[in-house]
């Protein structure tokens, strides 16, 4: 006890010090060891309804993102290989560009052979022609013989039998003239068939080529080259070959609760924003509301969705935003609700507003 | 003369202590079983406070606390999101699973699935990595109590695999949260993941977590949130309270803990009434003495009131620096961990003890009033 | 030493007692202790009161120090007529003009000598310090000066009523009031306190009154007033020869 003053008394002294100093760090204890309870904004923007709907009666929808056209799947005429392969993902076609193309050659060859089929029609042609030429000739000669004959007035000088002779030759000729005509009607149709073939063949060879129907943009390919298409559809899955669509502009496809349904004011702009980038909202102008009520099918969660809701779909155009939205893509929307009315057929809603 | 009521005081060392020992004993039992009493009760309502950003917590009505609760269909979200007031809503989904570890055992867990775009629901902290690795597939992130359960061997919980419902779960993180009342090992994941994890039944979203917009009370927001949806909607407050309540109405804890309290307070009186009481009669011939000198009545009981305030102060304190050591002392332990002392609990067993030495020293202090000076003389 | 009776000059005695009576109940009996006493003490003298056990002695001397009402009666000290005083004001009145010397010196255990002589300073308010100054002081004059330190079981019982003696008259009241100072001591020692009671505690304007029934300091006496059975039987200087 050196340290200490001399008349120090552990009882009146210390204790109350050590008292006091206990107490002041149980209440500094106390103080910094309250648990955190306040609350804090979230890290991450969450989707909100903003500007003039903050806090006026509206309604919130899940969508997805879809081509204005609709999301097309390029099928295939023909069964066949893939042979040629003329767009990537991404790509923007016009109309009519080529695609694809499945394998031709079974057709080229078939054009080849019906185009030799022509030249021997051809060929058929010239040589009834030269028959002809050659059986008119001899008729011609025959005749001529026939006249010589008849007009010698003397008997002796031209027998019987040599103007028999000379008839027969002409009639001979006669027929081998007719014989060689009807060749010829036979190898000019023989011609035309031939001709009809080819041209049956290059129409074939025209649908072996898959082409854009309408301008758009490529937005999936699940073909390569090598690989075999049937015409029933994607070869056992369901993918389509190519998917395309309009993307200028996107449209996105809003579904709204059919208990909410009623409220949405048609015709307005809706407040879209992409999920995860919800600070970047958007107005989105109305294109229609589609004429059914569906069941729920997008898509907030799990593929196996399965809920019993049915579900509005309108259809709202978005407007150029530069990579933000993409096809497929889910967006929260927000859309103004039709004032002054309470649509809620089971909770009559009090909008204090 | 408080001096002298001081030094009466401490002079008697024996009785001092006493004194001392039985005002801190008290203070301590008090204190350290209120105070554990709230953290366990509190308990009830780690996983609402757990949520840092939600204002208003949104079920379907017949829920009733974070672990009680019935799924919602997910277009209650986009209802919830027309509501005005609502700043944003994102969908929350709590529910039991059974975990296969590593090791093959089996593990009980509540998974929790957090909106997938902004990770609301998540805790304030992490203890190891961050929240970012849910974007990775097949992740979870586990609580740091969870991890001294699941993995008692202590070895790293991250990259830790585990099959929840037959899909593969990969742990790549720990957060920093209050357990649950149970203790149960809790799994953080996406909504989306969530709903593989668990298995599935046609609606799958238990709650909805919504923010207010400015200047819109919570309390007003519930009210309209609960007319225009039809479901229940309770304010943070509100929820955490209902998790109090259920574990107040469910379980004997009130019960035991108000008897051991109720212990303290009467040992508390038993000790410091008998020996205030003898000191107080040890001393009377002085008290008597100090009387007839001319010392009055109210002097008198200001002497006592000194007497009863430094035996209070000193009990006092070093009970609560008990509880205080205790708290401290057990903080690393996860059964203990987020235990605090609220503010109240101090005050209230200051009352106590208040109410303790009143009793004690008007007790003692009525015979010293009613001691006739005369009776020096005698 | 004066043994007649008071000057003239001296208007007010220092304790008038005018008819005082007192009863305590006992079950449904009423006891009456004391009956009708008139007395005056003068200041100067050292006034013994002298009586049996149960004679009333301890009762008088409660009620004419300001610490028992009486039933009947009215008691001034030094003039002021301290039954019809409030409460707060008959207990600073003590506090003030009454010095007490205990039988059993009554003294706070756990606070030293000087401390315990400093109690009435104290209990007016002094400063502790100064007035343990004036408490050191006092016992100086008492011959106690090197025990002023001690605590009180440190002390020998002739040294522990020396400092009760030093807190009777710190303060310097107007009236001392002794209990059996001798009862717990031998002849030489009891003579040597009422000596030094003599000397310390009676001075011109302040009276003294000792309890006592040792007939060994009888001799020491400016008056002795005997009690019995609640009444005055003898007031004189010397005790009467029946006793």
């Amino acid at each position: 006890m050196g340290l200490l003053p001399q008349d120090f008394s552990f009882a009146r002294k210390g204790l109350p010090i050590v008292a006091v100093v206990g107490l002041i760090v149980a209440a500094l204890f106390i103080w910094f060891g309250l648990p955190e309870r306040e609350l804090e904004e979230p890290e991450r923007e969450p989707p909100r309804a903003t500007g003039e709907l903050a806090n006026v009666p509206r309604v919130a929808g899940a969508g997805v993102v879809e081509p204005s056209s609709e999301t097309i799947s390029i099928g295939t005429a023909l069964a066949g290989l893939v042979t040629d392969l003329k767009v990537q993902p991404g790509d923007y076609v016009t109309k009519g560009q080529p695609l694809f193309a499945v394998d031709t050659r079974a057709i080229r060859s078939r054009i080849a052979e019906t185009g030799a089929g022509v030249g021997e029609a051809r060929a058929a042609i010239s040589e009834a022609q030269a028959a002809i030429a050659e059986a008119r000739a001899a008729e011609a000669t025959a005749a001529r013989q026939l006249a010589l004959y008849r007009n010698v007035e003397d008997p002796a000088a031209v027998s019987q039998a040599e103007v028999i002779r000379a008839e027969g030759e002409a009639s001979a000729a006669r027929e081998r003239r007719q014989t060689a005509e009807s060749r010829l009607a036979a190898a000019h149709a023989r011609l035309d068939s031939a001709q009809a073939q080819v041209a049956s063949a290059r129409t074939e060879l025209g649908r072996a080529t898959v082409r854009a129907p309408i301008a758009g943009e490529i937005l999936a390919v699940n073909i390569r080259p090598g690989e075999y298409l049937s015409t029933t559809g994607g070869g056992g899955n369901s993918q389509s070959f190519i998917e395309m669509g309009e993307t200028r502009p996107l449209h996105i496809r809003v579904d709204i609760d059919e208990e909410q349904a009623p409220r949405v004011a048609l015709g307005e702009p809706a407040t879209v924003s992409p999920r995860g980038a919800a600070d970047r909202q958007v107005k989105a102008r109305f294109v229609r509301a589609e004429p059914q009520v569906v069941p729920k099918r997008s898509l907030t969660n799990s593929a196996a969705e399965r809920v019993d809701v049915r579900v509005l779909q309108i259809i709202y155009e978005l407007p150029d935003s530069d990579g933000l939205f993409r096809v497929g893509q889910q967006v929260d929307a927000f859309i103004p609700a039709r004032r002054g009315r309470s649509t809620e057929p089971s909770q009559p809603a009090q909008l204090s507003e | 003369m408080l001096w002298i009521a001081i030094r009466m005081l401490t002079g008697d060392a024996q009785k001092f202590y006493g004194l001392v020992f039985g005002i801190a004993f008290s203070t301590l039992l008090i204190t350290q079983q209120l105070t554990i009493f709230v953290n366990l009760i509190e308990r009830g309502a780690s996983a609402v406070y757990n949520v840092p950003s939600a204002d208003v917590w949104v079920m379907d009505p017949v829920s009733r606390t974070t672990d009680v609760n019935f799924p919602m269909p997910a277009t209650a979200l986009d209802k919830v999101r027309s509501v005005p007031g609502v700043e944003w809503a994102v969908p929350h989904l709590r529910a039991g699973a059974s975990v296969r570890t590593g090791d093959g055992d089996l593990e009980g867990v509540s998974v929790i699935g957090v909106d997938d775009a902004t990770l609301i629901g998540m805790p304030r902290r992490m203890a190891a990595g961050s929240t970012d690795v849910l974007s990775r597939p097949d992740s979870v992130i586990i609580d740091d109590v969870g991890t001294t359960r699941m993995f008692e061997g202590g070895q790293d919980p991250i990259g830790q695999r585990l099959e929840l419902n037959d899909q593969r779960a990969v742990i790549r993180g720990v957060a920093d949260a209050i357990p649950s009342f149970t203790s149960q090992v809790t799994l953080y994941t996406k909504y989306s993941n969530a709903l593989n994890y668990v298995p599935g039944t046609r609606n799958r979203m238990s709650f909805v977590l919504v923010g207010s917009a400015d200047g819109i009370a919570p309390e007003v927001l519930t009210q309209r949130i609960e007319e225009e949806t039809g479901l229940r909607a309770r304010t943070r407050d509100q929820f955490a309270r209902d998790g109090v309540d259920f574990i107040i109405q469910n379980t004997g804890i009130p019960l035991n803990f108000g008897i051991t309290v109720l212990l303290g307070f009467i040992v508390g009186v038993a000790i410091v009434g008998l020996t205030f009481s003898l000191f107080i009669r040890d001393n009377i011939k002085q008290f008597g003495a100090l009387k007839a000198i001319g010392v009055t009545n109210s002097k008198i009981r200001g002497m006592v009131a000194a007497q009863a305030g430094l035996v209070g102060l000193i009990g006092y304190g070093l009970g609560v620096l008990g509880t205080v050591g205790f708290i401290w002392g057990f903080s690393s332990n996860p059964t203990f961990k987020g235990f605090y002392i609220p503010w109240q609990v101090p005050l209230i067993s200051l009352g106590a003890v208040t109410v303790i030495l009143a009793l004690t020293g008007w007790l003692a202090l009525r015979n010293v009033l009613k001691t006739e000076p005369a009776a020096v003389f005698r | 030493m004066s043994t007649g009776p008071a000057p003239e000059h001296e208007a007010i005695a220092a304790i008038s007692t005018r008819g005082v009576t007192r009863d305590f109940k006992a079950g449904q009996q009423t006891i009456t202790v004391l009956h009708g006493i008139d007395l005056d003490i003068r200041a100067g003298e050292l006034t013994y009161l002298v009586g049996e056990s149960g004679s009333g002695k301890t009762t008088l001397i409660s009620i004419m120090c300001g610490i028992l009402w009486p039933t009947q009666g009215e008691v001034k000290v030094f003039g002021t007529d301290i039954y019809s005083l409030t409460d707060t004001n008959l207990v600073e009145f003590r506090l003030q003009n009454i010095g007490f010397i205990f039988q059993q010196y009554n003294l706070i255990p756990s606070i030293d000598a000087a401390s315990n002589a400093a109690v009435p300073l104290i209990a007016q308010g002094m400063d502790r310090l100064e007035a343990r100054e004036r408490a050191v002081a006092m016992m100086e004059k008492l011959n106690i000066g090197d025990q002023v330190d001690k605590l009180p079981n440190q002390l020998s019982g002739g040294q522990q009523q020396r400092v009760a003696i030093s807190r009777a008259l710190v303060h310097e009241p107007r009236l001392v009031v002794c209990d059996e100072p001798t009862a717990a001591l031998d002849a030489g020692s009891g003579r040597r306190v009422m000596d030094l009671l003599r000397d310390v505690a009676v001075a011109e304007d302040r009276a003294c009154i000792i309890v006592t029934h040792d007939n060994r300091v009888f001799d020491l006496a400016d008056r002795i007033l005997v009690l019995e059975d609640g009444k005055i039987t003898h007031d004189g200087t010397d005790m009467p020869e029946d006793h």
